[in-house]
């Protein structure tokens, strides 16, 4: 079967320190994947490997079936768009965006309708005779993409595109550069470390951590079954509750918080041993009368109109937030009854924090 | 602010300040003054002891029609143009070479290669004197203009590269790479991406180095010796003759011979402007 991109256990170090440790993954044709991680986690360098700005130490990066590694960036066919925009400065934003087709001896009136294409497109078509420094932080940043469009590339690398940007501006974007992978359908790679920018954009995200893939999927299904719990924390704003407590080999799970229920894990536990678990802040019910599975107090709270998020404590100092799409009378300190959804909860046990497989019927 | 201006400081620091500004200002100019009116004066002057004093009397244009009519100067200035800028043109075409490949290519030996061009500069270049003499005349290059343009493209490129090296090095790298993502050959990086941007220093550089090497005495008497390839500034000499010496001659040909390094300055200077990466990144 022929991807679009395939990286065979590629490992990249920088003298003695291994950043990338051994990474295989494969991209479909058409595809739209986000590589997401905290900083430092290795994504970018990733990219670079795969745009031929650097050579991993070992393993081999497979364009359509066809290995790459000893072929220079500049034969690979593909474009790449820089956090910070890397715009030719001294070129007119025709310029930069004709000025690689021109080294590759492209016909002029090609070139010129790909240029057009492209500005239409972005809508910067009235910009093409300005200077870079003469353009807005958006506009540069659709020069930008203008200029890996017209390329026709097999595959868009994009390296933090929009980090540069501001809010509102980064939302538009966001939209923006959606409404490009539909109509142009190329595969793209997107490297991001803001989790709403994956969640919204990507077919499948591929979550890293410290030079390793913790797990890649589909958006929601990385949302609602994270494989342990790095990738449950990071996706989700506000972050998954993690509350520590302790499971018995009969699957009595005691929180230290003050409750105690019955999971059914599909593999018996060999023997009583302290886990994690994780509850998003939606999966949390809550009354103001103080009824419910426990009480917290109310320790700060964000009414935002369409959604409430109440920060809490429990006696015994571990934290809860809860998310309400609803407006409800609060006060600081206030005592509130909290349920939780039993059927949402992850178990996160043993090493690396690995979920638990739970037998239950699924939301 | 640091320094204060003049004008919030108290009146009387500010009445010292105006009257010591020009009695510096006078003291600093004096050599150059003094040629200056020399340069104008009557040979008669120098010989009755009026160095400092009033003109006796206004020679200027005979003067100056003498440099020019009458003397070798044109000559001298003419072989001075043809050494020093094939060396301001060589050093920098060179430099910009050597200078983008340690900024940019990353291979093993690069900072040692580098070190070496830097370490150039330390030798005091008097100790070379001999032997480059004898390398000169055993090329047959001795009292050739080629001769000295040769040496002193040699020994500036050393400076030129360290000075290039490091203004490429603080170009934006992504530049290079987005080039090299999208398909441009090295060459045409180098020829359309970083040599426009360049602009400044290969400006700054070519007035440095126009000045130094006009300006060059002691190469210029090491390797030369006659009219038809000495340079201006050991051509200047020629006004002594064994029993006595035209200063008023040799001043207004000094005045001529150190207008073209200012020249050089102000055309250059509309290229010495800043932040011509802007818009580039961010």
């Amino acid at each position: 079967m022929t991807h679009a991109l395939e990286l065979r256990q590629i490992r990249k170090s920088w003298g003695q320190v291994e950043v990338i440790h051994g990474i295989d993954l494969a991209i479909e044709e058409g595809e739209f994947v986000v590589f997401v991680g905290p900083s430092g986690c290795g994504k970018s360098t990733l990219l670079r490997l795969i745009a031929g700005l650097d050579d991993p130490t070992s393993g081999d990066i497979l364009l359509k079936d066809r290995r790459v590694n000893n072929i220079p960036a500049s034969e690979r066919g593909l474009s790449m768009v820089f956090q910070s925009y890397a715009l030719y400065p001294h070129m007119s934003v025709r310029s930069n965006l004709s000025f690689g087709l021109e080294n590759v001896r492209m016909p002029k009136d090609e070139i010129d309708r790909r240029v057009n294409d492209a500005a239409k497109l972005l809508q910067i078509d009235m910009l093409l005779d300005r200077r870079p420094g003469q353009l807005s932080g958006g506009q540069r940043q659709r020069v930008a993409i203008g200029r890996a469009i017209v390329r026709e590339p097999v595959i868009f690398l994009f390296d933090e595109p929009l980090s540069n940007l501001d809010a509102e501006l980064r939302l538009q974007m966001r939209v923006e550069i959606s409404n490009l992978h539909s109509q142009l359908g190329n595969t793209m790679i997107y490297v991001t470390h803001d989790q709403v920018e994956a969640m919204t954009m990507a077919d499948r995200i591929v979550v890293l951590r410290a030079g390793r893939i913790e797990q890649v999927g589909k958006p929601l299904d990385l949302y609602n079954h994270p494989a342990n719990r790095f990738v449950a924390g990071f996706l989700g704003a506000p972050q998954m509750n993690f509350l520590k407590g302790r499971l018995a080999q009969d699957g009595t799970l005691t929180l230290d918080c003050g409750l105690t229920r019955q999971i059914r894990p599909v593999e018996p536990l060999a023997s009583e041993q302290s886990v994690t678990l994780g509850l998003r802040p939606e999966s949390i019910g809550v009354s103001l009368e103080g009824q419910g599975d426990l009480t917290a107090s109310v320790q700060n709270f964000e009414q935002l109109g369409a959604v409430t998020y109440i920060y809490t404590a429990f006696p015994n100092g571990e934290t809860l937030t809860v998310q309400l799409g609803r407006q409800i009378p609060l006060k600081r300190g206030q005592e509130i009854g909290v349920t939780f959804d039993m059927d949402r909860v992850h178990v996160f046990a043993g090493e690396g924090e690995r979920a638990l497989k739970l037998d239950r019927a699924e939301p | 602010m640091f320094p204060t201006p003049i004008a919030k400081t108290s009146r009387s620091w500010q009445l010292t300040y105006q009257s010591l500004l020009p009695v510096a200002l006078i003291l600093w100019l004096l050599p150059l003054i003094s040629i200056a009116v020399f340069s104008i004066k009557p040979d008669a002057d120098f010989t009755s002891g009026n160095y400092w004093g009033w003109p006796s009397s206004f020679e200027g244009i005979t003067n100056y029609s003498k440099v020019f009519f009458e003397s070798d100067m044109p000559r001298y200035l003419l072989n001075s143009v043809f050494i020093t800028v094939p060396t301001v043109l060589g050093c920098i075409a060179l430099s910009a070479m050597t200078g983008f490949a340690l900024g940019i290519y990353r291979f093993r030996s690069n900072l040692w290669i580098f070190f070496m061009f830097v370490a150039g500069n330390f030798v005091p270049f008097q100790i070379l004197m001999v032997p480059v003499r004898d390398l000169t005349l055993n090329l047959g290059l001795y009292n050739t203009k080629t001769g000295l343009v040769l040496f002193h493209i040699a020994f500036q490129t050393g400076f030129c590269t360290l000075f290039m090296r490091n203004f490429i090095r603080a170009l934006p790298f992504e530049l290079i790479e987005a080039a090299r993502v999208e398909g441009v050959s090295e060459w045409r990086i180098f020829w359309f991406v970083v040599l426009p941007l360049m602009k400044p220093a290969l400006a700054a550089l070519a007035v440095l180095i126009f000045t130094f090497i006009w300006n060059d005495y002691f190469w210029a008497v090491v390797l030369t010796q006659g009219v038809e390839s000495q340079p201006v500034t050991a051509g200047i000499t020629s006004f002594n003759a064994q029993y006595r010496a035209a200063y008023h001659l040799m001043s207004a040909g000094s005045i001529v011979a150190a207008l073209p390094p200012v020249a050089m300055f102000f055309l250059m200077q509309k290229h010495f402007i800043a932040g011509l990466t802007l818009g580039a990144v961010k």
